[in-house]
Parts: structure tokens; sequence; C-alpha cells
């Protein structure tokens, strides 16, 4: 009984735990979804709590001040006397606050506390984002033309050109490797293994010019072709390690038997290894996908920002203008980019935490 | 089995799309001349046509159906913009121009010309950037490829003074102005300004005077950000030049451009003194000394268009009126003055920043586009809508829709003495680095005035 009453609250300290991490993690995920319906003005000037009801300084009795009230002297309000910084900032004065109304025309506010119940959301966020901004022209003879930008839909199909490929591409290509890695046995099997994952080390930074140089002289640049390649190979050491401790741990009866009903070894990949390996197959898939969703850097080098491939992270980017002047479409552009990981880990959930205890719970 | 059917109609799909995906590159072959001055381009083929530039070639349907890459910074607004300049041009000469705007520009030209990938033009809104580049050898020569008295007659000399780069051997001709912007500016709100019954200040004691008598009214008069991410520090920069430009001769900035006088030297802390007596002084500056270092510099502009006004001046380049509020109209709710001189005999200088545009591929197709680039009519529909001043002298006034920008290109052709940005000419540590952080932490307070003056000298040294 007493055993049963500590295991029960132990699990209360748990999910308390576990409660306060999942509000951690998400209170930042929640302020930019709120931003994200509400105007730029107020984005700029508050923060997006204030859109939850709470109490607020609301304007009140103004008083006049002689005109000729010295500023940086001592300044009598009603008898006391304050000084300017104070009513700048505001200045309690019991259930009243004192604060400069028109520090020029020498005007205070007695300001009363109230409770502000009005959120003020919109859509323009993500109208602006999903159809385009809109540009407000000037012509030669003064008039205004406004001239429509594009939106997210074309940047989004690129995006998708660019990620399945550079998803299945590699998986597919490591999944080989990692069969013949594990049940083959060939010379500078070892050998080949460990400069593989060797590769894991080497940072993409430092094959970006090599490369591009390459791709200079063969013609791939701003080439799905080219990206595609350039994913795949970023991708292989990863995803080749992690399909080989999968495929590794396989029983090894299964391709014995199959073996000696005579089954090749592409046979025995194709039936048994596949099947067997899809929670594995999946969770890589969702990481290499999310990688390629979200990358900037190889886009940046190799693909470059012409509209007819430009991708969603550098469309994005360039949303908030020359100067950075619209960062606030940042808000909802970052979840409309964020729905298709969503939908991708969502659709293959149940395999991911499978596929991650296949790599690493060994026996 | 269903799985594997998929797996393989996949790859052949992704086969077949390898096929489509290689079609649509852009795989224009490499110009082999990347080297200099070569002047061997297709320009006088054809008796007919000997005497005619690769411009006039151009417009006579030459060059119909080839394709010139352009890469710079224009993104969003300002690329729909430059887009529009050159439609025209495009529909008419039948060359494609195929502009690519990056937001990492200055990041990304440096490995695009490393990897052998360089555009065939590309627009620097640093000529410092392009000046590195130009060391290479990889930029080309303008000086044989462009008729040289038609540039000297459409351009202050200055602006080709400042085109004139180091180049592999010898200087070189590196890039051609565009578009230009004027940074010696004071904004402020015109109706409320002349309500209040205040005169634009002539001069400096006059402007400080006006300063002082805002204050007294109930306002601080300045209104200033310089936090930028990360390149928080460079309005300040741009002050410190303008008062530089001011204060001593046009030969000592540059000379401090060039690393040659130091920033310890009595002229450049003479600057930031004078600089100080504003910057400093928590009744002159909107929100305090303080909120200089946490003000964005776009949002700094905000104070002036409430009603009343909380700040009366802004000082900054013509660009910052795409941060103002849209409801605000120019000539009317707000207008500029000159940042008044300071010490007579310095004349009216006036510091300015552009786009200089630099040729990696010599064909003749792209002549004629850089050709195009130096004529006026290039950037009229963007002068038009307003915001950027053609450095050209082809560029008539008429062709400003506001009286702001046309008093604005009238500043610029009437200056005594016409400066670049000098943090954009300076080498990237220093105009990018210690100068923007050497002038932060002197306006937070972390560092006294000499010790942020040797800060940033030290951006020299390493």
């Amino acid at each position: 009984m007493v055993g049963r009453k500590k295991r029960k609250g132990n699990k209360t300290v748990v999910n308390v735990v576990l409660g306060i991490i999942c509000f951690i993690w998400l209170l930042p995920t929640l302020g930019l979804f709120i931003s994200s319906f509400r105007p730029a003005a107020d984005i700029l000037q508050t923060g997006w709590w204030k859109v939850f009801p709470h109490q607020e300084w609301k304007a009140g009795e103004t008083l006049q001040l002689s005109k000729d009230v010295d500023l940086r002297e001592p300044i009598e309000v009603n008898g006391k006397t304050y000084s300017d910084d104070q009513l700048k900032a505001g200045v309690s004065e019991g259930d009243h606050r004192l604060i400069w109304e028109n520090r020029r025309a020498r005007t205070i506010n007695v300001q009363e506390r109230g409770w502000e119940v009005k959120p003020n959301f919109t859509l323009d966020n993500y109208k602006n984002v999903l159809s385009g901004k809109e540009y407000k022209l000037k012509l030669g003879d003064g008039s205004e033309t406004v001239q429509k930008g594009t939106g997210l839909s074309q940047a989004f199909w690129n995006t998708l050109t660019i990620a399945v490929p550079a998803t299945v591409i590699p998986v597919l290509i490591a999944s080989f490797a990692a069969y013949a890695f594990a049940w083959l046995r060939f010379p500078g099997r070892k050998t080949l293994f460990v400069v593989i994952i060797a590769m894991l080390v080497i940072p993409i930074q430092v094959a970006l010019i090599p490369i591009l140089k390459d791709y200079t002289a063969l013609g791939l640049n701003g080439s799905y072709l080219g990206i595609w390649l350039a994913h795949t190979a970023f991708g292989l050491p990863l995803v080749t390690y992690f399909m080989y401790n999968f495929i590794s741990q396989l029983p090894k009866d299964l391709f014995e038997s199959a073996f000696i009903d005579g089954a090749s070894h592409f046979t025995i990949f194709s039936r048994l290894i596949l099947p067997l390996s899809v929670p594995a197959l999946a969770s890589i898939a969702i990481f290499q996908f999310l990688w390629v969703w979200n990358d900037y850097l190889v886009s940046l080098i190799f693909i470059g920002n012409q509209p007819n491939v430009q991708v969603m992270s550098m469309k994005i980017a360039d949303l908030v203008g020359s100067r950075g002047n619209d960062w606030h479409l940042l808000t909802s552009a970052a979840f409309i980019s964020m729905l298709m990981p969503l939908t991708i880990f969502f659709l293959l959930q149940k395999y991911f935490v499978k596929g991650l205890m296949g790599g690493s719970v060994k026996g | 089995m269903s799985l594997l059917l998929v797996l393989l109609l996949s790859f052949t799909m992704v086969l077949s799309a390898c096929g489509g995906g290689g079609n649509t590159a852009k795989n224009e072959p490499p110009a082999n001349n990347q080297t200099g001055g070569n002047n061997q381009g297709a320009a006088n083929e054809g008796s007919s046509n000997e005497n005619l530039s690769p411009l006039e070639l151009a417009l006579k349907g030459e060059y119909k159906g080839t394709k010139v890459s352009m890469f710079g910074p224009f993104v969003d607004a300002d690329q729909v913009k430059f887009e529009n300049s050159i439609k025209e041009f495009e529909e008419k000469t039948g060359i494609d121009i195929q502009y690519e705007g990056s937001k990492e520009f200055e990041a990304t030209i440096n490995i695009r010309v490393d990897g052998g990938n360089a555009p065939d033009i590309a627009d620097f809104p640093q000529p410092g950037l392009l000046a590195s580049i130009a060391k290479t050898g990889k930029v080309i020569d303008l000086t044989n490829i462009l008729d040289q008295d038609k540039l000297k007659a459409n351009y202050n000399q200055s602006w080709l003074d400042m085109g004139t780069m180091d180049g592999k051997d010898g200087k070189i001709l590196a890039g051609i102005w565009n578009r230009s912007n004027v940074k010696s500016l004071v904004w402020y709100p015109k109706k409320q300004f002349e309500e209040a019954g205040y005169e634009i200040p002539e001069t400096w004691d006059e402007l400080m005077a006006l300063t002082e008598q805002i204050a007294k009214d109930g306002d601080p008069a300045w209104s200033i950000g310089i936090e930028s991410g990360a390149a928080t520090g460079w309005t300040a920069t741009d002050w410190v030049e303008d008062i530089m430009l001011r204060t001593t001769t046009p030969e000592n900035y540059d000379k401090w451009v060039n690393g040659e006088l130091p920033f310890t030297s009595p002229e450049v802390k003479r600057a930031v003194e004078i600089m100080s007596d504003i910057w400093m002084n928590k009744d002159y500056v909107y929100g305090g000394t303080k909120s200089i270092v946490t003000t964005a510099f776009g949002d700094a502009p905000g104070p002036m268009f409430t009603d009343p006004p909380k700040a009366w001046f802004h000082r900054q380049g013509n660009f910052i009126t795409s941060f103002f509020p849209e409801t605000a109209k120019v000539d009317e709710d707000y207008d500029w003055f000159y940042l008044p001189s300071i010490d007579e005999e310095y004349g009216k200088p006036v510091l300015v920043a552009g786009d200089i545009y630099a040729m990696f591929n010599d064909r003749p197709e792209v002549r004629a586009v850089l050709e195009f680039f130096t004529t006026g009519e290039s950037i009229k529909t963007w002068v038009q809508s307003g915001g950027v001043i053609a450095p050209m002298n082809d560029a008539s006034l008429d062709w400003y829709s506001s009286e702001s920008d046309r008093r604005m290109a009238q500043l610029v052709q009437d200056a005594s003495t016409l400066r670049f940005d000098g943090s954009d000419l300076m080498p990237g540590k220093v105009g990018a680095g210690t100068f923007w952080k050497g002038m932060t932490d002197y306006v937070s307070g972390t560092a006294s005035l000499d010790d942020a003056l040797k800060q940033i000298q030290s951006g020299w040294d390493n």
C-alpha cells in the first residue's frame, strides 16, 4: 500500500516536471503563434501577452500646468513636487498615476487602472505571406499603382521538388550500402566503413567552394539535379551509419535460410531487409527531410535565389525586405513553413519512436 | 513488395525529374577572359556597325535572345522597383537580364566568385567589398570597355574616382555607379515644425541653439537609434563621417578611410566629441542616451510622427523614408534639411552611399547591359517611384516625383565635396567590425572615448 502510494507520488512529480518542460518549450511557439495574428503596429509596440485581459493605466482627467514651468526644476502638481524624470516614467499617487500627457503643452494626465480586454487580431500577415505583398509604386505622372508580389506557393513547390528526392535518394543508397557493410564480406569493408563514418565530422562548409567549382565546370549550378546531389552527399554518412546500426542487428538466421532457399542478395534486400527496416527508414527519412526542408546554406550556394528555383527558407528571408523593415511577416511565414514538417512528423510518428529505439537498443 | 514498388517508382521519378531539372538549368558557358581589360568584344563585328557602342547595337536588336545574369542585394520591394526599371530595356533589346537578389549578398558573392560561378554583373552596395575582389584580378577593367569621354560627361568626377580601384596589375575602373543614396540629411516633421515657429538651422550653432530651444519647450530634439542586429552601430559611424567631413579637409577624410589617419588622432576625436554634445545629453535625445543602443534604427524615426511629435530631428539617409508610417506624406508631413556645416572653410560636403555595378564576364551583351546602366534612363522609373537618387548627369531633375527627392539630387549635384560612406570603404574588419562595435561601446557607456577609439583603431592592426 505504502509502496503504491509512493509510486503514484513519483508519477505526479514526473508529470509536473514534464509539464513545466513542455510549458517552457511551447511558450515561445505560442507567443509566435499569437503574434502572427496581430497587426504589425501592435507587434512593434507591445508584447503578445497583452492580447489577454490585463490591467492597464487608462487616460483620465487632464491637468493643465502653467505654460512657463521650467522642466529642469522640480515641478509642482496639486501641491506636491515631482521631478521631470518621475513624470516621464509615471508616478503613482494613491490608486492614480501622474504622467505627462503633452510635455510641450505642460499637461499631465491622471490615469486610473482599468481592465483592457480588446485583443486586436488580423489575418493580414498570412495574407501577405501566402498571396504576396502589395507594393505601392509611384509612376512618372504622380499616380500610384499597386503591384502584387509573389506568394509562397512557387517556393513551396520548389522546396518540395528539392526535399522529396533529396530524402529518397540518400535513404535508398544508404540502405544498400548499410546492407553491404553489414552482411557482405569484401576486402576493405572495415576501412571503407570507417572512412564513411569519419565523414560525419567534416563540416559541410569546407566543401562548398570546391564543389561549387566542380558544379560550374559541369553546369550543375542552379539546377535541381545539383542540389539533390549536394544534399545526398552531405546526408549520406549519417544515414548510412544509422541504417547500418539497424540492419546489422537483424537476426542472421533469417538471411541464411533465405540463402539456402536460393535467394540472391537483391531478393534478400528487397523482400526481407526493406520490410523489416521500415521503422528505421521512416525515422531517418524524417530527419533528412527536416534537414533539407529547413536548409538555407546549401540552397543559397548551389541553387540561388532565382524565382523559379527559390526555396521557402530564402523566400521567407526575402519577405522582410532589403532592410528588414517587414520582419513581422516572419511570424506567419514561420508557421506556414512549419506545416509540412509537422504533417510528415505526425504521419510517420509511430515509426519515429520505434526507429529511434531501433538504432540504439542492441541485443 | 508494395514498398519496393513505391521506392522503385520514386526512383524512376527522380531520374526523369533529373532530366527536366538539367534542362531548366541556366548553363551559360562561362566566359574565358576574366582577367583584365581584354578588348576583343564582338562590338566590332560587321563593318557597318563599327562605330556603334554595344548599347546602340543592343538597341538595334543585335543581341536578341541572349541572357545576362545579375546578382545583387535588392530583394522584395527594391527588387520589384529594379525590375520595373529594366523592363523597357529588356523589351527593346530582347536581352533577358536575369536578376537574382539575395539578403546574403555580401557573404555569397565571394563564394560565387571563388567557385567560378560569378554572375555577369554584380551590384555591390559596399565598394570595399568590390575593392577586395578587384585585387584578385577577377573583375574586368572597364577602362577600355566603356567610352571614357561619355562616362566623364555623365558622372561627377568624384564618382569615377570612387569606382577606380587597385586591380591585379595597376589601377582599374572596377565598376560604375547606378543608384545612390544621400546621407547628410536631417528629417523633421514639417507641419508641426512650422506650427511651432521653428526655423531651419543654417549653421551648426543654430542647430545646437534650436536643439536647446526644443529641450526647453519640453521635447528632446533628436531621435536616434543604432540597433541593427549584428550590424549595430552603423548609424553612429555615419554621424562620425558626416561630422569629419565638416571639421577637417577631404584629404584628411580620405587618409582616415585608408587607415593613414588613425582613429586616435585629434581630428577623429574632435568629430566624436561634437557628436557627443548631442548624443550624450539626455535632454537632447528621445528616451535618453541609454536608449540609443537599444532602439532599432528603423524604429527610431517613429516618435517624430506622433501627434504632437515626441522628437523633432532624425539624421539618416534618404532610404529611411521606407520606415516612415505609410500615412505620412513627403513635403507635407515630413521633410529634410541639410546637416549644417560646422567649420565654414570646408564648404558644403555631402556624404553619399550607393551601388556600384561590376562586370565579371566579358560578352558583348554584358557590355551592352553595363553601358545601359551608365545612363539615367536605366533608373528612371525607380527615381520616379522615390527613394533613390540617380548619380548620372543625364538623369533629369523633372523625374523626381517629390520636391524632397529633387532637392536631394540638387544637393548632390551642388556639393562642394562628395564623399562615400567611409565605413563601407574601410576593410570589413574595421568598417563593419571594430568601428561599429567601438561606437556602440562608447555610446552605451562601457568604454571611454579614448578607449573606444583605441579599440576601433586596433581593427587596422590585425
